[in-house]
């Protein structure tokens, strides 16, 4: 069973992405590289720079080696000649060289920091303008999680390649150079050289290939771990009330079990392959000792040489497997900006006007004509609604379950904009309002209450300046002033993940202060009392009503005594405005609005009756 | 007790959680050793060319050459293949014992109340078995594997050092060590500079997310510019934190360097001056200029690995951390079946209160008989819904007894207890799959002609008809594609399909239109005739109708009996009632 899982997680992956090869890694990382680099040019030069000073240190230190052994040690320990008067050079050369090649990491690595840590700043900062201008309905088809994830770790994997960018650079550079200088010292041994690191490049390259394949599956797989785990945890209440542990637990172990044999699949190739590279270069270097040998014994090569040579081989080793790694780095960068890529070539963006907001108009009224709505194309969510709201008035929007009524204040609030029709505010169309213009006329509060994590009064101000006093008579009218004051540090309490916890009906009433404190013309309350408890609720309510705010009020609500505190009620179902007028003209006129509203008294009343 | 020993300690307690770690251990390590073997074949190698052919008076040996070439050649063999099946046995015993580690975790995690009493901490409860694993996963097949291949190299370049010239060997393992004590160093200095940049990232990371979090709330208060602003300002003292960290990094890092040069110095200047009293060849002192190359450069893999390994360590005593805690619910040992008809409560001087907390309830007794319909009624925060979850035994009380069907709670078996109780939780949550699937949540071998009944049943045939593709709709990621009303009405019939001999149900239609809810209702109560039902009401009305009221009040039961009775009686339920009559009076 768990195999099958792996091939149907690779089948897809392959499906996806048939025209991946190395040859498209390279070619689409060059211009990908190209888009980085050209934003940071200097950078990028001076950590080039560095990487080229630390591969000629790593060539000119087996060149020192070299000229140690012949003039030194061989002398010395072969030829019992005297060493005076030799040490100092050598130990000056060989630490000379320490010191440059030092030099050429701390350049190399420090600019290529810097190149990719801004490079991941500027895309960050691009990220979160980009989405903040898209509409809502691209959200809607986004999972949060997902985004947060493009924002956090593919950022990171998108410029991976930006790290080991200039060394990979350098490892050229000092390939080339080696084997100049190797086929300067000896022609027959720089072909053997040649040939011997390009065998050991092509499996290189190879390998890294297979596993980062393969290490795409492991991705896959662990991703599903991670969802199945998220969504158990969130379900456990569901899941333990159910007695569905086991059946969850199985599940687990499978979707664990495919990842840890795709783990096995990726890290056994990839050692095979590091197992072979590690010990090619070896072997190399044993048939270059043997053709050595011979030149030596021809009289056309030091001993110097030989060891120059083989000394310079075992010091290639180690960045000669580093080449793998950028194709792996090169192949996960493409992966992680593709990610990126899909937010940045959204563009449904929401259009503005160039109207600016009259906050000083007083209530406003409201307008709107023929308005047709969807989430979904085919799905109508609402259909030709009409609704015409004079200034100051407090309408309760009324209706049954999923009728539409929550959709009908996020298009007044524009949150998304219709599909046809239009809403008009104090006779404007919402949609000519500049950026950030239309909210300082109308407020919208939904049902789950988004609390920010800053203080209290950071909550309710929003960033915008407001006086203390300002704040806590918003509070008061919200009916949240007393809990606050018994907060740890009262408005300047620090809230969210790492600050006081509040209850669902807390959480609320600060949400309803963040619109009562900037007066708004028009007001928008989605079910915002939802998890206050009544008496609290009608408390609210009655408040908000003698204050006599320069608002309309728009608010959806179930209960009657809510309902009853409305000058006007809207009754809405089938996705349309079925009837507009006071509480009692619908009781009257509307028996499907009657029958919800009545609901439970008619259930009282009929269970008297039946009693009696 | 010292860090050192703590994670010593961790280590061991790993091992015997997950023993797949473990086996066969020994032999691993052995065979690594041998297959590192292949690093050192080349300074020996040509240190018996160089003394043995190239320096030797007679000249060379062709011969002699090529025989010493085709054995270090057959050791690269036999190295590559047994050194390739080590680490592929690491890679193995590693995998599957992290896989089952995983699993004990998930599975105790999943028993642990802190899931549903704190729902805050769930985000960092998947982290224990998705980032934690991973980082000892990749551990053990990255910081692990090279650790190994490290380790086996410095001890096999030493070996070879001390056959060739002790004094030498000496001089250079001292060196190493110093090597080692001063990259230590560097690495404490820069660990406080690592642990302020995560606190930076995580600042960043945090402002980020929740300014895409909140996007709505932004676009409902226009306050774009704040929000971007606020964003660019975290990223920017991010950058400058890392930045600044990186630098450091490199300039210790690579003062490394110059000590490796200076190494290199000393055994030149001593192997010369040494080597001459000693009779050391030219051929071995070249060997040893390869053999400090393979002493430093695995030194340093090793430290940087030291990093990694803190964060696996950290993770895994996070990971035991869970696997120690105890399970709150569990199986009863000397268990005791309830019997095949109904089933009645009976709650004797119950208490409860978190480990940490004060008491939520306490001192509550009270009965339900078989087939009553009881209501639970009392203000937010009134200990309702720890009622609910003590009587369904999703919590455990601190002292007390719960009897149901006369049998003690806590001996029922699990499966059983689940099957004849179901517990309708005011959340609602649905899984990511099709409105049937959720449904046979509550009893698996349901045919989709059951589930279609069930709807009927509880009059929501109308309601199912409205979705796109009834019971095959896909409700979406925690359900988003319903309203929370509807979520809620899968919900229910979901533990109504399961046919329970109790029902508890905790404000399991709070989001649902008032007409929709009375017909609920009615639906229940004609489904439920005979049967125990426990409902946690937010509306009044399902009170009227109760055979008992149960009245709790800042964690104590203060009133119950029927509905007129307690009316009658003028306490806080007659008060609670006031304000919902008031409420719902439609003139």
């Amino acid at each position: 069973m768990t195999s099958t899982t792996v091939e149907v997680v690779s089948c897809d992956f392959f499906m996806q992405q048939p025209e991946l090869t190395p040859t498209s890694v390279l070619r689409d990382g060059g211009r990908l590289i190209w888009r980085f680099v050209r934003r940071h040019p200097i950078s990028f030069s001076v950590a080039v720079f560095g990487a080229a000073i630390y591969a000629s240190a790593i060539i000119v230190a087996s060149l020192v080696i070299g000229w140690v052994t012949d003039t030194i040690v061989i002398p010395v320990l072969d030829e019992g000649e005297s060493y005076t008067g030799l040490l100092l050079p050598a130990a000056v050369a060989i630490l000379g060289v320490a010191v440059i090649k030092a030099v050429g990491i701390v350049v190399r690595r420090t600019s290529a920091g810097y190149l990719q840590l801004r490079t991941r700043q500027d895309i960050r900062n691009d990220l979160l303008d980009h989405e903040l201008s898209l509409k809502m309905a691209w959200f809607n088809r986004q999972s949060i999680g997902d985004l947060l994830a493009v924002a956090d770790s593919d950022v990171d994997q998108g410029t991976g390649v930006l790290g080991p960018l200039p060394y990979a650079t350098g490892v050229i550079l000092l390939l080339v150079g080696s084997l100049v200088m190797i086929t300067a010292i000896d022609p027959w041994i720089g072909l053997g050289a040649l040939l011997g690191l390009i065998i050991v490049i092509v499996v290189d390259i190879k390998g890294s290939w297979v596993t980062y394949r393969l290490w795409e599956v492991v991705q896959e797989a662990r991703s599903k771990v991670s969802s199945v785990a998220h969504e158990s945890f969130d379900g456990a209440l569901t899941i333990k009330s159910l007695g569905r542990e086991q059946y969850v637990s199985d599940h687990f172990r499978v979707t664990s079990d495919a990842l840890r044999d795709d783990l096995i699949k990726v890290n056994s190739t990839w050692t095979s392959y590091q197992t072979v590279i590690r010990a090619l270069p070896q072997a190399v270097s044993i048939v270059l000792i043997v053709v050595g040998a011979v030149r030596i014994d021809a009289g056309l090569l030091s001993p110097g040489d030989l060891v120059t040579v083989a000394y310079l081989l075992a010091l290639l080793a180690f960045p000669i497997q580093l080449i793998g790694f950028v194709l792996w780095d090169l192949a996960g960068s493409q992966a992680g900006w593709k990610r990126i890529e899909e937010v940045f070539a959204a563009d449904d963006f929401v259009g503005y006007g160039d109207l600016y907001a009259t906050t000083s108009g007083g209530a406003a009224p409201v307008l709107s004509e023929k308005v047709d709505f969807a989430y979904e194309v085919g799905v109508n969510v609402l259909e030709d609604l009409d609704l015409d709201l004079d200034a100051g008035v407090t309408l309760a929007v009324v209706g049954p379950t999923a009728s539409g009524k929550s959709t009908l204040t996020r298009l007044l609030a524009r949150l998304w904009d219709p599909d046809s029709g239009g809403i008009r505010v104090d006779g404007r169309d919402i949609r000519e309002f500049a950026l950030s213009e239309l909210p300082r006329e109308v407020s919208y509060v939904s049902q789950e209450a988004f609390l920010f994590d800053d203080t209290v009064a950071g909550n309710i101000k929003l960033g915008d300046e407001f006086s203390s006093d300002q704040v806590e008579t918003a509070a008061r009218l919200a009916g949240a002033h007393k809990f606050i004051e018994d907060l740890p540090d009262g408005y300047e309490t620090e809230l969210g993940e790492r600050g006081t916890t509040l209850s669902g009906g807390q959480r609320q009433r600060i949400a309803l202060a963040r619109a009562l404190i900037r007066k708004p013309r028009v007001m928008i309350l989605d079910d915002a009392t939802s998890a206050v408890d009544p008496s609290v609720e009608a408390e609210i309510l009655r408040s908000l009503k003698s204050a006599a705010l320069p608002s309309t009020i728009v608010v959806v609500a179930y209960r009657p005594a809510s309902i009853r505190l409305a000058d006007e009620v809207v009754y809405v179902d089938n996705r349309t405005v079925v009837a507009h007028g006071t509480h009692e003209e619908l009781l009257r006129t509307e028996p499907g609005y009657a029958r919800l509203v009545q609901a439970y008294e008619d259930d009282a009343r009929r269970m008297e009756q039946e009693a009696s | 007790m010292s860090n050192e020993e703590s994670t010593g300690k961790v280590i061991g307690q790993a091992l015997t959680i997950a023993p797949a770690l473990r086996e066969g251990l020994k032999l691993t390590l052995f065979m690594a050793m041998v297959g590192q073997g292949v690093t050192i074949v080349t300074p020996i190698v040509l240190q018996q060319i160089i003394d043995e052919d190239i320096l030797s008076p007679g000249g060379i040996d062709f011969g002699s050459v090529l025989s010493k070439a085709a054995i270090a050649v057959a050791a690269l063999i036999v190295g590559i293949i047994v050194g390739r099946a080590a680490l592929l046995r690491l890679i193995r015993s590693s995998s599957i014992g992290l896989s089952d580690m995983r699993t004990k975790t998930f599975n105790h995690l999943l028993r642990q109340s802190v899931l549903h009493v704190q729902a805050e901490r769930r985000g960092n409860m998947v982290s224990r078995v998705t980032s934690d694993i991973t980082t000892l996963q990749e551990f053990m097949e990255w910081g692990g594997v090279s650790l190994v291949v490290a380790s086996s190299q410095v001890f096999l370049a030493t070996a070879v050092m001390f056959l060739y010239q002790w004094r030498l060997a000496l001089i250079s393992l001292v060196g190493v060590f110093l090597y080692l004590i001063l990259m230590r160093w560097f690495q404490k200095i820069l660990q406080r500079n690592y642990d302020s940049v995560r606190v930076e990232v995580g600042q960043s990371l945090g402002v980020l997310s929740e300014a895409i979090t909140a996007i709505p709330v932004v676009r409902a208060y226009g306050t774009e510019a704040a929000t971007q602003e606020k964003v660019a300002v975290a990223l920017e003292a991010r950058f400058r934190r890392e930045f600044r960290t990186n630098w450091f990094g490199n300039s210790l890092f690579s003062s490394a360097e110059i000590f490796a040069g200076m190494l290199t110095t000393a055994i030149v200047v001593a192997g010369v001056v040494i080597g001459v009293n000693q009779g050391m060849t030219a051929g071995q002192l070249i060997a040893f200029f390869f053999l400090t190359n393979l002493l430093i450069e695995p030194l340093q893999i090793v430290v940087e690995t030291l990093e990694f390994s803190q964060s696996a360590a950290s993770g895994l005593r996070r990971v035991l951390e869970v696997l120690q805690s105890p399970v709150e619910i569990e199986d009863p040992d000397d268990p005791e079946s309830l019997r095949a008809d109904g089933l009645s409560v009976r709650f004797d001087r119950v208490r409860f209160a978190y480990p940490t907390g004060p008491d939520v309830l306490t001192d509550v007794s009270l009965e339900i008989p078989v087939g009553a319909r009881v209501a639970v009624v009392g203000e937010t925060g009134s200990g309702k819904t720890t009622f609910a979850k003590l009587l369904v035994r999703l919590l455990d009380p601190s002292d007390g007894e719960i009897r149901v069907g006369g049998v003690d709670l806590a001996r029922i078996p699990l499966a059983e207890l689940r099957s004849r109780i179901a517990f309708v939780p005011q959340e609602g949550f649905l899984f990511d799959t099709t409105v049937a699937d959720n449904v046979r949540y509550g009893r698996p071998e349901a045919t989709d002609a059951e589930i279609f009944t069930a709807f009927h049943e509880l009059d929501l045939g109308d309601w199912l008809s409205t979705l796109p593709a009834g019971l095959d709709t896909v409700v979406g990621e925690r359900g988003g594609n319903l309203s929370a009303g509807e979520r809620q009405l899968v919900a229910l019939v979901r533990s109504w399909i399961a046919s329970p001999d109790l029902l508890v149900l905790d404000e399991a239609t709070s989001a649902v239109d008032p007409a929709l809810d009375v017909a609920l209702r009615h639906a229940m109560e004609r489904l439920t005739e005979g049967r125990t039902a426990v409902t946690i009401a937010h509306r009044l009305a399902t009170a009227e109708s109760a055979d008992a009221v149960f009245v709790f009040d800042r964690g104590r039961l203060v009133e119950s009996g029927p509905h007129r009775d307690l009316l009658a009686a003028g306490g806080i339920y007659s008060d609670l009632y006031a304000d919902w009559t008031t409420g719902t009076k439609s003139i």
